[in-house]
């Protein structure tokens, strides 16, 4: 074969080609993950290290004998290497190959040996000029990768020339090779760089689309499952999944019957019937993820034989202490196979239903605590009041026996309203009338030793608040206030207008307010914990106390709330 | 004739008892007290042989309140409550006599009927509660102060009448006796007319003629008498 640059071109390229393969091969693996990004950590630069010095061999060794020395590849790897790598990396990927090189001998060993030690290195300083500089984009443009493998193979045949002996023959290899090195090298790294760039973009490509995804159903579930796990709410967030994820069918169950079916199967996966397929029976029983590709794992649909859907992913839903609720599953027909996105965007989602299940039992909970303390409240009509109530009619009895039944109707209208069941809200008109029973009855017990003073504007009559706001704040005032007093008392119940807000004042002039941490304290504070549940932190009960001369209690509702 | 005083801080409930007490020949209601500050000026002149004694009243409730007489001199107490059991299981348990409000006349005429006959002292101390006094009434500028035993500095008895050193400087009257305020707090008697709280002596001086005296946080003087000082340096530890 007659040696000329132009026969070696072909042999070189088909060589770069078989490299530029392997490298496509390698980039389907996760080992070239971490070469996607200029790497600075130690673990990166060492799968770095790794890659390179295989190609750099692979070049050395796929490369065929010219006259003293062998027309090859290795100057991909090692500029590469350094290029991605930085100087360290580069230099190693160098000298690994080097020595590959110089142990194969010849007398061009040594400085073929030498050329990818400078080769490695110039990639290495590239790298570390870039970096500084903040071109990482630079870094990976496969023009920049070819041009720097040019000047490095320009670099390996002066040192070739100048190391080679006898310097005859090693300018007629250095004129053989130069053209196809040149060509192959450079055309050879840059595609190599391409590959890598394909490789990010898909990899960046596939995490947005996930992320984005991910993102779009926790915003659009957020909070569905916050009023409880049942078949409407399921049924909104199946939808939601639906719609994002584009799998074949969504289902969600509780432990017992499906809550929500929708997609492909929907005539006969009704929601409200009986769990039937023993994959998810399992997932519940045993709170173990199932999953069913329909290849490896096959999968039946437990209901119609010739249903559609072909695999299916069964993930838990777990509540409190571990404890299964239900499943949420996911499905692809039978044509369709099950994307890996899907399979972990159906973990996460499952994860974020348990918590939103959780929260919701949670508030749900804090709730009902406070409903249960309020019917106490109500329930627990104080004895005292009762057969204070009892002796005074029966005092008034004998000189007003008219007064002794005006008392009984308010004792009447007072139980009444203690007995009833706790409505949400009611109008401050029917808060003031509770009130007024009641004090109408103190009134007469404390006769002369006790007057009060109402001040509600009609336009704030109503509004509404949670029934049982203003009772107990007046029971306070005289039981804890102006019923210790050695003089008379004075109860004063007003309202204003603070900014949007509706202010209802209670005031007394006992100035005897303390804080109790037994029960006679519940009545303030469970006021307080029902507005702020109600409305938000920034309304309530606000006390302020002048010692021996008055306490003031102050109540906050939003006064936008009329009937 | 038994003389009464109903002390009972409903007006209402004070008018059915007298209405009840009055169908009673033989029994003269001597006042009407609206709390326990009123009763204790009141039991203290008038000295009536029963006081009807309401247990729930402002600020001192009526068991309270006995801790504030001398248990010998003190009148029969009969109870009244509408709404206490914790007291009415102490009432049986050392038959103290009791009515329920509203009171029946049934029921009234029963402790009228014992009234009579049983005139022997009763023992008032037997109630735990009413042996430890936890605060002062006394009388400041048109209202009742309720000193706690711990604001109290010391206690002097002069000629006109009893007072009270709290730890803000002020003194004012109260009308509970000295050997009272002896017996039912921790105030240590250091002179015929002195008590004093032991927490807020500063320092105690001795005289050249063997005497001593307390300096207060205050800086107030407080003598101590050649009678209890020996039993006073015992309580301290100095020997």
């Amino acid at each position: 074969m007659t040696m000329d640059p132009l026969n070696l071109l072909l042999p070189l390229l088909h060589q770069m080609s078989l490299c530029l393969l392997v490298a496509y091969a390698l980039s389907r693996t996760r080992l070239f993950i971490p070469l996607t990004r200029a790497t600075i950590r130690w673990p990166q630069r060492g799968a770095c290290y790794i890659v390179f010095s295989l190609f750099c061999i692979m070049g050395t060794l796929l490369g065929f004998p010219v006259i003293l020395g062998i027309a090859n590849t290795p100057a991909i790897g090692a500029v590469l290497g350094g290029l991605l790598g930085g100087p360290v990396v580069g230099l190693a990927v160098g000298l690994t190959g080097g020595l590959h090189r110089y142990s194969l001998g010849g007398s061009f060993a040594l400085a073929a040996a030498l050329d990818i030690v400078a080769q490695g290195l110039l990639g290495g300083l590239a790298h570390l000029y870039l970096i500084r500089r903040g071109k990482i984009r630079t870094l990976f443009n496969p023009f920049m990768a070819g041009f720097l493998t040019f000047v490095g193979v320009v670099i390996e045949l002066f040192i070739d020339l100048a190391v080679a002996r006898p310097f005859n023959e090693a300018l007629n290899t250095v004129g053989l090779i130069a053209l196809p090195e040149l060509v192959a090298n450079s055309v050879g790294a840059a595609m190599f760089m391409e590959i890598l760039v394909d490789r990010r973009e898909l990899i960046e490509r596939q995490s947005n689309a996930f992320s984005a995804k991910a993102l779009a159903i926790a915003a659009r579930a957020d909070g569905v499952l916050h009023t409880g796990f049942n078949q409407e709410n399921s049924m909104r967030v199946a939808r939601i999944i639906y719609d994002q994820t584009g799998v074949g069918a969504v289902a969600i169950t509780d432990r017992e019957k499906i809550l929500a079916f929708i997609g492909i199967g929907g005539d006969h996966h009704l929601p409200g019937t009986p769990i039937t397929s023993p994959q998810t029976l399992q997932a519940i029983a045993n709170n173990q993820v199932f999953y069913a590709d329909g290849n490896e794992v096959s999968y039946q649909c437990s209901i119609v034989p010739n249903c559609r859907l072909g695999s299916c992913l069964v993930i838990p839903l777990v509540g409190e202490d571990r404890h299964v609720i239900g499943t949420i599953k996911l499905y692809e027909p039978k044509t369709k196979l099950f994307s890996t996105i899907n399979r972990t965007l159906g973990e996460g989602i499952a994860k974020l239903l348990s918590n939103q299940i959780l929260a919701g039992r949670y508030e749900q909970q804090k709730t009902l605590l406070i409903q249960a303390e309020l019917k106490l409240l109500h329930a627990q009509v104080n004895p005292h009041f009762l057969f204070n109530t009892l002796n005074t009619i029966s005092a008034v009895t004998d000189f007003d026996p008219g007064k002794a039944r005006e008392l009984i109707g308010d004792l009447s209208i007072f139980l009444r309203n203690n007995l009833k069941r706790p409505a949400e809200e009611t109008s401050l008109s029917e808060e003031i009338e509770h009130v007024m029973a009641y004090l109408r009855i103190e009134l007469a017990r404390f006769s002369g030793q006790l007057s009060v003073d109402i001040d509600i504007p009609d336009a704030f009559r109503s509004v509404r608040l949670p029934s049982f706001t203003l009772q107990p704040l007046v029971e306070n005032a005289i039981k804890h206030g102006t019923s210790q007093l050695f003089k008379a008392g004075r109860v004063r119940i007003s309202a204003r207008k603070e900014d949007r807000d509706l202010a209802l004042d209670v005031e007394d002039n006992a100035g005897l307010y303390e804080r109790r941490p037994d029960d006679d304290g519940l009545g303030i504070s469970l006021v307080d914990r029902r507005i702020k549940n109600c409305y938000g932190n920034s309304y309530g009960v606000t006390i302020t106390c002048k010692r021996d001369l008055s306490t003031l209690v102050t109540v906050r509702v939003p006064a936008g709330a009329t009937s | 004739m038994i003389t009464v005083l109903i002390v009972d801080d409903e007006p209402l409930a004070r008018r059915d008892l007298r209405r009840a007490l009055e169908k009673s020949t033989d029994i003269q209601i001597q006042g009407e007290c609206g709390n326990a500050i009123e009763a204790i000026g009141a039991v203290n002149k008038e000295r009536p042989d029963v006081v009807f004694l309401d247990i729930e009243m402002p600020r001192i409730t009526g068991i309270e309140m006995l801790s504030m007489l001398d248990h010998k001199t003190a009148p029969r107490i009969v109870f009244l409550t509408a709404y206490d059991k914790y007291a009415v299981d102490a009432f049986e348990k050392h038959a103290f006599d009791y009515l329920l409000k509203p009171i029946t006349l049934d029921r009234l005429e029963n402790t009228l009927c014992r009234l009579r006959s049983d005139r022997s002292p009763q023992k008032i101390g037997l109630l735990p509660e009413v042996n430890q006094l936890r605060q002062i009434p006394c009388f400041g500028h048109h209202l009742v102060l309720l000193l706690k035993i711990e604001e109290v500095e010391y206690v002097s008895s002069t000629d006109a009448g009893i007072y009270v050193m709290n730890v803000n400087g002020e003194e004012l009257p109260t009308a509970l006796p000295l050997n009272v305020l002896q017996e039912r707090t921790k105030l240590l008697r250091c002179h015929r007319q002195f008590l004093v709280n032991v927490e807020s002596i500063r320092k105690m001086s001795f005289l050249e003629s063997g005497l001593a005296e307390f300096i207060t946080q205050q800086g107030h003087t407080v003598p101590i008498s050649r009678r209890f000082l020996p039993r006073i340096k015992e309580r301290l530890g100095i020997v």
